[in-house]
């Protein structure tokens, strides 16, 4: 039997310029997260943008990624171990005050204790387009996830559950 | 039982309603619904979903998928067909991010007996992830088209993979096939494959 799904957990919308965004006590009946991320601007030029898991502040020895991304004249991929989950913070990808990025994050099996977690991301902006890895080395339920960079107002953060 | 005539004079609080919610939320009767979820117990040959003519109300379907090996010692490779067709009638393009390059392959100029790919990690712990889009799946005109993002990071693993493929036949998509590519590196025990509807 066909089960509806797809449900908003939480939604925030930046009222100001904020450095930090945090869900936290996120659900946990559900399998999968997507974490859709809109009109995200920085409050000023060439603004670091992380995303973290449970706390587990960065660069830590638990998270990994890869990425690929293309800016109408150049393709580029790189990864790392030990650093970052998700992380926009090199010349071609940090945050500028017209990026208008939206970001579409999912999350798989952030309730499993049997496995690591895994996010795929698309980033699309003004500058580039972005797709991205990452890897979270730990078993824990993802209780919290929090989005670090200096955000302009008028940024939107939506977080669905989805049932599997 | 008597007819009462009811004017707004004894009602407190009265507004005018211009739908039949009348002030009620609307309820939702589902854009994005679970259709399957297979979660292996133990290690298996392949996946596959069927009878997905029953699911015809719905316009398109999305696998999710997370994906390890058997082995320790080497990587699963999941090739995606539909409707058992094991012949050369699909195409597929893809974009890959090695973490040093990004490559470009296709299948457009010869044949291909798959349409997706998705290559699953060898340690227990650490699984590949895909979101793949099936679009159109119950038409009767069409070719069918898929759409992927498929990644793996971590145990021998470091790949993110954007890919395209095609059936080239208009029937409606019935089933899904998901098989390894080497039958002796099989789907490993805790993979999930989840499929869902889109209206």
């Amino acid at each position: 039997m066909a089960t509806p799904t797809y449900d908003l957990l939480d939604s925030v919308t930046l009222a100001s310029s904020a450095s930090s965004v945090t869900f936290s006590s996120i659900d946990q009946s559900y399998r999968d997260l997507v974490l859709v991320c809109g009109n995200v601007n920085a409050s000023s030029a060439n603004q670091n943008f992380v995303f973290y898991l449970n706390g587990d502040y960065y660069p830590s020895t638990a998270y990994s990624a890869v990425f690929m991304e293309g800016n109408g004249s150049v393709i580029d991929s790189d990864s790392e171990t030990g650093g970052y989950f998700i992380r926009f913070t090199t010349s071609t990808n940090r945050l500028q005050t017209d990026s208008n990025a939206i970001l579409a994050i999912q999350l798989f099996d952030y309730t499993q204790t049997d496995r690591h977690k895994t996010a795929l991301v698309n980033r699309s902006d003004s500058y580039a387009t972005m797709r991205l890895a990452g890897r979270w080395a730990n078993t824990s339920a993802i209780t919290s996830i929090t989005v670090d960079g200096n955000v302009a107002a008028g940024a939107t953060y939506h977080l669905y559950g989805i049932s599997a | 039982m008597g007819v009462v005539k009811l004017s707004t004079a004894g009602i407190l609080d009265y507004s005018k309603t211009s739908n039949f919610l009348s002030g009620n939320a609307p309820v939702s009767f589902g854009a994005f619904d679970l259709l399957e979820t297979q979660t292996l117990a133990s290690s298996a040959s392949s996946v596959t979903f069927t009878g997905l003519d029953s699911y015809s109300d719905y316009k398109h379907l999305q696998l999710r998928i997370m994906l390890s090996s058997s082995s320790t010692a080497a990587d699963t490779v999941l090739e995606m067909r539909v409707n058992g067709d094991f012949g050369n009638n699909y195409s597929w393009h893809s974009i890959r991010g090695n973490g040093t390059s990004v490559t470009s392959e296709t299948a457009l100029s010869y044949p291909s007996d798959y349409m997706m790919v998705l290559r699953g990690s060898r340690t227990s712990d650490v699984y590949s992830a895909a979101v793949v889009d099936i679009m159109d799946f119950a038409s009767l005109s069409k070719n069918k088209t898929i759409k992927s993002l498929t990644a793996g990071r971590g145990a021998g693993l470091t790949y993110i993979q954007l890919q395209s493929g095609l059936w080239i036949d208009t029937s409606p998509i019935t089933s899904i096939n998901l098989d390894p590519a080497n039958p002796s590196y099989i789907f490993g025990t805790g993979s999930r494959f989840s499929l869902y509807g889109v209206k």
